[in-house]
């Protein structure tokens, strides 16, 4: 019905394996594509990244390849920006548009090509993420890591609950277009406000249903949480800290190279 | 018998002042299985919330087990746990991400210790035949099997009386039937169990007692003979007539069927029609004992036994047969199936777990000497009794 990522996630090959170590490798990864000065380490980062999700994940390459489009379509605008509008260095070329100038300059471009690889690099890592590791897991390993439990229990319950109304909102939706709800601007926007409103309501009285469910199974402020999966397998753990040290260090060896 | 549950005068209005229940004395029964029937707003689930401490009666009381109910939260811990209650929507029922959670939610509010939550979470995923599902988050789930969540999470924390608003709505009749078949595996386990329903067909057949309300009090209490025998209360009451009540009024009117009150199923309708069978020319029924043997000796039987039909009845019993690909004729209703069969003289075959090998034993057995046929029930693997 939906096409969540927490549904592959749920499939993903790599459900069973340590969320910790998962969480480990794609934060690591992230900080280091955000902390290189260079776009080499981000790059190897992406693919790398990239051929993990896809070959060991087993997540569909065609699925993967389309939700890379939407860091594709942003990170191209973001530095086109970027590229024109930096100074410094030998000027690259020139256009002139309604006769305006508008020059690329070396600092700009590479500027424009780090943004660029940075951005792919993280955003891999946090799919690789989201692909592998439903969030379940995430709260686990969130309330392992020392988050009062109030906070990880009311995520908890958000959770299950967006799944109901991402049902619901789909079926409102469904109901005002089937009644032409769509029908022009005007429609549109008024049927989107009633969804809201609609939703809205209902949330609060699914609120007051779920105190009764509780209620009625002797709710004395405990939510049980999963049982921690498997702790990693020294293997992993090994490759993780191999992976992350040479992408390190290919990170500081080619911090001064430049493309142009 | 001793009474479970019980009401005296029991009113109930809401803010507005509508009124919701009015006067309403019943007792239940231990171990029986009561409908409660009734047109929309007749105040089926309002009953029903009373049952477990959730609403406040306005006037009159409560009594489980003979005492009044009250309403400090010890005693309403106490009651919830021994009245468990499954919602008519699973939804508003599942709120934890995963099933081992939402079926830990019981549990572990009661003070378990977490190996005690564990082993009792398997136990109830066992029972409603989702081991296994632990992890999975219940919008991943069909309509059926978060029935069987909600109901497992029920199970986990051991009550007395479970009761289920319109258990088998928005299920597909193989998901309902194999449902209200659990529910039967429960209560020949000796718990009580209360449901709501619009299904009369599954009132009638289902339950020892059916209670029919209308307009926020009792009208009829009865067994399913006694209150949908009555034409004019059940149109009163919005309701339709069971088919095989209708059938059976129908052909009794033409002077074809006689009896003193409709028959129960449609085993007794068929007996009712035809009731001198030949003699001599009734087939075997073999029940098999699933928890004794194991899939390839359970093969190696079904290869030597000349039986025509099979049937599966109960959790581990069907998922034993699709482990192993043998293929069933029948998964709800098997017994009432397989002695139809047996009176044309077919041979059948029942799969099923060791607790209801006795009940299948003793219900052909009981068929048999109401109906005066000798149908051969016999045990393929020896009872647990035996064994012992």
């Amino acid at each position: 019905m939906h096409d969540l990522l927490d549904d592959y996630a749920h499939s993903s090959a790599l459900r069973e394996t340590s969320p910790r170590l998962k969480l480990l490798l794609g934060l690591g990864a992230m900080l280091l594509c955000v902390a290189s000065p260079a776009l080499i380490a981000p790059l190897l980062i992406a693919v790398t990244m990239s051929l993990v999700t896809v070959m060991l994940a087993k997540i569909s390459g065609r699925f993967y390849s389309k939700l890379l489009l939407i860091p594709f379509s942003f990170s191209i605008l973001s530095a086109a920006v970027v590229a024109f509008m930096h100074g410094g260095g030998d000027q690259l070329f020139a256009v002139n548009v309604f006769g305006i100038d508008l020059g690329m300059r070396e600092d700009g471009a590479n500027l424009a090509l780090l943004l660029i690889a940075r951005t792919f690099g993280g955003m891999c890592s946090l799919f690789f993420i989201a692909l592998t590791t439903p969030m379940i897991e995430i709260f686990s390993v969130l309330k392992s890591l020392g988050l009062p439990d109030f906070l990880v229990e009311l995520s908890m319950l958000m959770y299950r609950y967006i799944f109901v109304f991402l049902d619901q909102a789909a079926m409102i939706h469904s109901a005002q277009v089937m009644r032409l709800g769509d029908a022009g601007a005007k429609n549109s926007l008024n049927s989107f406000a009633l969804l809201c409103s609609v939703l809205f309501l209902s949330s609060w009285e699914q609120g007051e249903r779920l105190i009764v469910a509780m209620d009625s199974r002797c709710y004395d402020g405990k939510l049980d949480l999963m049982d921690q999966a498997a702790g990693a397998k020294p293997g992993a753990i090994l490759a993780v800290a191999v992976y992350l040290a040479a992408a390190t260090a290919i990170a500081v060896l080619t911090r001064d190279v430049l493309l142009l | 018998m001793t009474t479970i549950l019980e009401t005296r005068s029991l009113c109930y209005s809401y803010g507005d002042g509508t009124k919701a229940l009015n006067d309403v004395c019943i007792s239940l029964q231990e171990g029986k299985k009561v409908a409660l029937v009734g047109p929309n707003g007749a105040g089926k689930s309002t009953l029903m919330l009373m049952f477990n401490g959730i609403l406040r009666p306005s006037q009159g009381e409560v009594l489980f087990r003979g005492r009044p109910m009250s309403y400090d939260s010890a005693s309403l811990r106490s009651i919830r746990r021994a009245v468990g209650m499954v919602f008519q929507n699973s939804d508003d029922q599942l709120f934890a991400p995963t099933v081992f959670q939402d079926v830990a939610f019981g549990p572990t509010n009661l003070g378990y210790a977490a190996e005690k939550v564990k082993r009792y979470v398997g136990f109830a995923l066992q029972y409603v035949g989702l081991f296994g599902y632990e992890r999975r988050p219940p919008h991943h789930l069909s309509g059926g099997e978060k029935k069987r969540v909600a109901i497992a999470g029920i199970l986990a924390m051991e009550p007395e009386v479970i009761i289920l608003d319109e258990p088998t709505s928005n299920l597909d009749p193989a998901s309902s039937e194999e449902i209200m078949e659990m529910l039967d595996e429960l209560n020949y386990g000796g718990k009580t169990l209360i449901i709501s329903t619009h299904d009369v067909d599954l009132a009638y057949r289902w339950a020892d007692e059916v209670i029919l309300m209308k307009g926020g009090g009792v009208v009829r209490r009865g067994t399913g003979q006694e209150v949908f025998g009555d034409a004019e209360l059940i149109k009163d009451a919005r309701l339709k007539l069971p088919l095989v009540v209708d059938l059976y009024q129908e052909l009794a009117g033409r002077g074809i069927a006689r009896g003193s009150e409709p028959p129960k199923n449609i085993l007794e309708l068929c007996d009712l029609l035809q009731p001198e069978a030949k003699t001599g020319t009734w087939g075997k029924i073999y029940i098999c004992n699933v928890d004794l043997a194991d899939g390839k000796q359970i093969l190696a039987m079904l290869e030597e036994i000349p039986a025509c039909f099979r049937g599966a009845m109960g959790t581990s019993a069907k998922a034993l047969a699709e482990k192993y690909g043998i293929s069933i004729d029948f998964t709800y209703g098997v017994i009432d199936k397989c002695i139809l069969k047996a009176l044309l003289g077919k041979n059948s075959i029942i799969m099923t777990s060791g607790g209801m090998v006795d009940h299948t034993m003793q219900r052909i057995k009981d068929y048999g000497q109401e109906s005066g046929t000798k149908i051969e029930a016999i045990c393929l693997v020896q009872s647990t009794e035996n064994l012992k």
